[in-house]
């Protein structure tokens, strides 16, 4: 192709589209002539043959251009030369050349008239373009002409004018963006008057405002001020919503949460607050704590400021803890009351809100609404959950605040004020979120426990000085005194009011109407009238209440009361209750009746017997029980403790007047009351302590849970024959004993009702088995006394001077008989004596009789029994002297049947019996001693009994196994 | 009525006795010595009524037991026998009855009988706080007094005042006899009884 190329460029440039060849870069091409192309087609034209000869040519020839033919020829030169070879070859090569010129021809002949046809047209192309020259030449020329026509100046006008229109907007903008960075003035004004929402509003309208001249660049500075803004707002805000927790205030509230709406975040602000009342709970009552710690330090210094709230409350003083706690409450109270308006103003709102929605109700912001709903159930619902975690909260906070001190020292009434606040606040916690409060149950469960032993313990040991500095004197009250006139048992007659039995009664009865949340919502707190709302109604036990009058009363225990003001009824139901405890079974009510019962009753029938200490044990149960009201989840503790003030009276009365050496195990103290002061010598009487008067108190504390036993005052004085051994002492004692249980008995529903079900049967124990043990306290107390009264050894002595083997009929009695009644005579009249300083209640005086009557006919067997000789005529003269007794003894006293009358009888009578009538007799009545039928036997001897006889009959005796009587 | 705690510590035990006729405040003012406040729904006293409390007197540890008797003559019987081994009393009149005043000679001849000549009293004109109606002077009783060999103040229980006073002069006095040996303090308190039960 290069060859073609170079032969073609040969011919010269002959190009027509020389004139516009400025106009364009075109390269000329040049067009072969026909002559050119017939010249190369007068070569043998057989295609075949060209064909071939076209394909030897070698194919260096069809290589690049840079290839040197001429040099690649030589070189192929032989080294020896041949013409005729080189010319052949030069032949050949002449025939290629000329096979590739006619093909060439040929082809550019192939494209003749296409070239023709497109030189035509590139040919009108370029008229074409010379027209268009001329037509620019005249354009030019026009503008030229234009330009001279218009001057400079009014083309900088129109230029002016636009710019000034352009610089009025900017001042427009200016001007509002001068407004804008001033309402930052306004904005801190307002959030001074506390209007959120409209700060708010305002800072967004800015922010949005300050958005649409975003391209000036002041504005950013501007916006980012007016972010700050915001953002101090919302501080601003939260600060804000934090003071809702101490105090809620609707209007304040309402702002707050517009605002927060406003911001869209409405949530946001639920959990914030949730936050704050977590913090306000906390911060109260630190705060509160380390006030009164701070106050009674005394100084200020502020390493209590460092102390955690569980350490500060273990600095408060005993004095600050009372005043300290009631401050708590009444913190938390607002913290909680807030709380509770906080929800109730969601309520209102929500309603509202609803009701505004429902009305409206044209869709027109539907998305706002839905928005508005989902955030309010969410509020609803975090609201309600908060509830109980907020208490939670109080409780743990009050809790470690109640058990920061130890309260075992603190004063009754104090202790009860503390449980009082307690209780209350635990209402509070059932109205707030329905709670059982069980954290604050248990640490005043576990507070009372505690106090509660130790103000037993401290009782306990006043009780035992009471009942040593006892001298056993009636303590005088009305006839008509009744345990509920007492202070302590007031709160007893408030609770029975209505018919309904007490134990029906609701602890918390009072506050079923109104809630304290109710009550207190606009100001005041619950935990504020606490302090000394005592009722003061007085205790009118008394007989008198002038003490003026009291000088004529001296020693005038008779006038003293009358009791013409008590119904009979109540006469009677004394009297029958007294019998039913009364050992003289057998005596008919209608013999008690007679007359002869004013002897020892004189006026005096209705008023109780009760000493000073059987008050202050009465008054004890009282407090007890009221604590027992408080506090029922320690209700067994409080009646386990109040069960051993009985115990402790009733022991130190069977230890000071019903225990004798002398007469001790004579089986006069019935198995069950044994049993009884068994179980509290054990369980309750420190008796090593007992051993040591002097009483080391921290040997008593070792033994916490017991007393020692009690010492009989000195001043009372039980030997004297003229007082009757101490009969008043031990008829006041014993029967302020009766009384007590009385009053127990009467307690009992009470307690009942009190006492969990899992522990009732103590309650029942209780009092079958020691309260109901009261009045077998008599038997052996004034057993002591008949022992004493009458002189059964003299009257042995006398009977053994007496001959019983006479030999006629006597007609006169012996005087061992005179003295016997003589004795008894003196018995009457100091019983008499006795009897004015005291009432003896009837049951008493039968009691004090019967073991007289019973000891003296023993007396008498056992002086039967002695004797050593005795006829038909003695044994005569044996019932003679008894018939006189009797008939004596029968004026002085009402009691019937004489008690052993058939014992004395019988044993003397037993003489008279055949051998064999002797042996069953003998069989049959085990209540004689060995002696007393050995000796039957004996007597007899003799007159009809026979040696043999006495030999079987004293083996019938001894084979019998006696069981002592 | 108050409490004690057991764990308290004290050098000498006192037993005390507040006596006067009724009406005098007697009661009253054992409630304000021991619960520091007024108690103004006092009911009279039946028989005889406890209270307990440690005073410091002089860096001693005191310790208290004072019996608050019924002023009634009814009750005499009842509240002579808490006299003995009383240490200190407190013999109360009212300043605006001349009655109570009258009868302070027999109830000290009582105290001075019943618990012991070496008692040591204190006279207390009770009601302070009632000036108005006074009818017995302060020069009257304070001679009263100094002839019976009394300590005297003028004391109220509705305010308090001289209440404390009243009780701890009465327990430094007797410190003061004990320590200059007049007094055996075995020989008085609650441990009079087991002294004199080994004397009998
Ligand atoms: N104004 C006044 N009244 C008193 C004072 N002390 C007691 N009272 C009143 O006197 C009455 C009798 O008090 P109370 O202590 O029961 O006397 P008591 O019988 O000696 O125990 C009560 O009504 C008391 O309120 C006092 O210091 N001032
Ligand atoms: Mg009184």
């Amino acid at each position: 192709m290069q060859k073609i190329k170079s032969l073609m460029t040969r011919q010269g440039l002959r190009s027509p589209q020389e004139s516009v060849h400025d106009l364009s870069p075109i390269e000329s091409f040049r067009i072969p002539s026909k002559e050119e192309l017939r010249e190369v087609c007068e070569e043998p034209t057989d295609p075949q043959a060209q064909q071939e000869i076209i394909n030897s040519i070698e194919e260096v020839y069809f290589s690049n251009d840079s290839f040197d033919i001429v040099k690649y020829e030589l070189e192929r030169l032989p080294p020896v030369l041949n013409l005729q070879e080189l010319e052949e070859y030069r032949d050949k090569l002449k025939q290629q050349q000329a096979a590739v010129s006619k093909k060439v021809a040929d082809l550019i002949l192939e494209k003749q008239p296409a070239y023709v046809q497109e030189l035509e047209r590139i040919t009108s192309l370029q008229t074409g373009l010379q027209l268009a020259a001329v037509i620019c030449t005249n354009g030019r020329r026009h503008l030229n002409i234009a330009k001279e026509g218009f001057t400079q100046t009014s083309l900088g006008l129109l230029a002016n004018q636009r710019k000034r229109q352009l610089l009025i907007g900017l001042l427009k903008s200016l001007r509002t963006i001068k407004t804008l960075q001033r309402t930052d003035v306004r904005l801190s004004e307002m959030l001074e008057e506390e209007d959120y929402p409209g700060a708010i509003q305002l800072c967004l309208e800015c922010q949005k405002a300050a958005s649409t001249f975003k391209h000036y660049s002041c504005i950013s500075e501007l916006n980012s001020k007016l972010q700050d803004t915001l953002e101090q707002i919302e501080e601003q805000l939260d600060v804000a919503l934090s003071k809702i927790c101490k105090n809620f205030d609707i209007s304040h509230y309402t702002k707050v949460q517009q605002a927060y709406r406003l911001l869209g975040k409405t949530q946001t602000a639920m959990d914030q607050l949730h936050m704050h009342f977590t913090q306000a709970i906390h911060n109260t009552v630190f705060q509160v704590v380390l006030g009164y710690v701070e106050l009674c330090a005394g100084n200020t210094d502020t390493k209590f400021q460092k102390l955690q709230y569980k350490d500060l409350c273990t600095h408060i003083t005993s004095d600050s803890y009372i005043p300290c706690l009631a401050d708590l409450c009444k913190a938390l109270w607002e913290v909680m009351l807030s709380y509770y308006r906080t929800m109730q103003w969601h309520d209102n709102h929500d309603q509202d809100e609803a009701a505004a929605v429902s009305s409206v109700a044209d869709g027109s912001n539907v998305i706002g609404t839905e928005e508005n709903s989902f955030d309010r159930s969410y509020v609803k619902k975090k609201l309600e959950h908060g509830l109980s975690r907020i208490w939670q909260d109080v409780q743990l906070k009050v809790k470690t605040y109640l058990l920061g001190t130890d309260l075992s020292n603190f004063k009754y009434d104090d202790f009860i004020f503390v449980l009082d606040v307690t209780s209350r606040l635990m209402q509070v916690g059932e109205e707030f979120c329905g709670s059982k409060s069980e954290v604050l149950q248990e640490s005043i469960r576990k507070q009372s426990v505690n106090y509660f032993k130790t103000y037993h313990r401290t009782r306990l040991e006043e009780l035992r000085m009471f009942l040593e500095n006892e001298t056993w004197e009636l303590c005088p009250v009305k006839s008509s005194f009744s345990i509920l006139q007492l202070h302590e048992f007031k709160f007893m007659e408030q609770s029975r009011s209505p018919s309904v039995s007490p134990s029906k009664q609701p602890a918390s009865a009072i506050s079923t109407t109104v809630t304290l949340f109710e009550q207190y919502c606009n100001g005041g707190n619950p935990f504020e009238i606490q302090a000394d709302s005592k009722d003061d109604e007085t205790e009118d036990v008394l007989a008198s209440n002038g003490y003026e009058s009291d000088e004529q009363e001296k020693s005038a225990y008779q006038e003293y009361d009358s009791d013409s003001d008590v119904p009979e009824e109540l006469k009677r139901d004394y009297v029958d209750e007294q019998t039913g405890d009364a050992p003289v079974k057998s005596v008919s009510r209608e013999t008690l009746r007679s007359r002869k019962r004013s002897d020892y009753n004189l006026n005096k029938v209705n008023a109780p017997i009760l000493t000073n200490t059987t008050l202050n044990v009465i008054r004890l149960a009282g407090k007890y029980m009221q604590m027992m009201n408080i506090l029922k989840p320690i209700a067994f503790d409080v009646i386990h403790f109040m069960s051993q003030l009985f115990d402790y009276y009733l022991y130190a009365v069977y230890t000071f007047f019903g225990r004798n050496d002398m007469y001790e195990s004579t089986g006069l103290s019935s198995s069950r009351l044994r049993t009884t002061l068994n179980r509290i010598q054990e369980s309750l009487i420190d008796l090593e302590v007992s051993a040591d008067p002097a009483g080391t108190l921290t040997a008593a504390e070792e033994r916490k849970e017991k007393v020692p036993s009690p010492h009989l005052s000195h001043l009372v004085v039980l030997t004297s024959g003229n007082s009757l051994y101490g009969l008043a002492e031990r008829v006041v004692a014993t029967e302020s004993l009766v009384f007590l249980a009385e009053q127990f008995e009467f307690l009992q529903p009470h307690l009942d009702a009190v006492m969990p079900a899992a522990k009732k049967p103590f309650l029942q124990q209780f009092y079958s088995q020691t309260v109901s043990t009261a009045s077998e306290l008599r038997k052996p107390v004034y057993w002591i006394v008949a022992a004493k009264a009458i002189d059964y050894e003299q009257m042995l002595l006398l009977m053994a001077n007496v001959k019983w083997d006479v030999k006629e009929i006597m007609s006169q009695h012996n005087i061992y008989v005179d003295a016997l009644l003589k004795e008894f005579e003196e018995f009457n009249r100091r019983l008499n004596e006795v009897s004015k300083r005291v009432r003896i209640p009837l049951p008493v005086s039968n009691i004090l009789w019967e073991h007289c009557i019973r000891l003296a006919n023993r007396t008498l067997v056992e002086g039967y029994a002695n004797v050593k000789k005795c006829s038909n005529e003695g044994r005569a003269l044996m019932q003679l002297d008894f018939q006189q007794f009797l008939m004596k003894l029968e004026k002085l006293t009402d009691i019937r049947p004489i008690p052993d009358k058939e014992f004395v009888e019988t044993y003397i009578k037993a003489y008279y019996l055949a051998e064999n009538d002797m042996e069953s007799w003998i069989k049959e009545h085990r209540e004689y001693s060995t002696k007393q039928l050995t000796n039957l036997v004996n007597v007899c001897l003799g007159s009809h009994i026979n040696k043999k006889a006495r030999q079987k009959l004293l083996a019938a005796i001894d084979d019998i196994d006696r069981p002592k009587r | 009525m108050s409490q004690t705690a057991m764990s308290e510590t004290y050098d000498f035990l006192f037993k005390f006795l507040v006596i006067g006729n009724a009406g005098t405040g007697k009661s009253c003012l054992l409630h304000q010595f021991i619960e520091k406040k007024f108690k103004d729904d006092s009911n009279h006293t039946i028989g005889v009524e406890f209270g307990s409390k440690i005073v410091n007197v002089g860096g001693k540890y005191v310790k208290l037991q004072i019996w608050d008797t019924a002023g009634q003559e009814r009750f005499r019987s009842v509240t002579r026998s808490y006299y003995r081994g009383a240490a200190g009393a407190l013999l109360v009149y009212d300043i605006t009855s001349r009655e109570t005043y009258n009868a302070l000679t027999n109830w000290l001849t009582d105290a001075r009988m019943l618990a012991s000549q070496n008692i040591v009293i204190i006279l207390c004109g009770n009601k302070k706080d009632l000036d108005a109606e006074r009818e017995v002077t302060f020069l009257e009783a304070s001679r009263f007094a100094q002839e019976n060999e009394l300590m005297f103040l003028e004391t109220s229980a509705l305010t308090g005042e001289n209440v404390e006073e009243a009780f701890v002069q009465c327990a430094r006095k007797i410190l003061n006899k004990i320590e200059s040996g007049e007094l055996d303090p075995e020989r008085m308190g609650s441990d009079t009884e087991a002294v004199l039960t080994n004397g009998i």
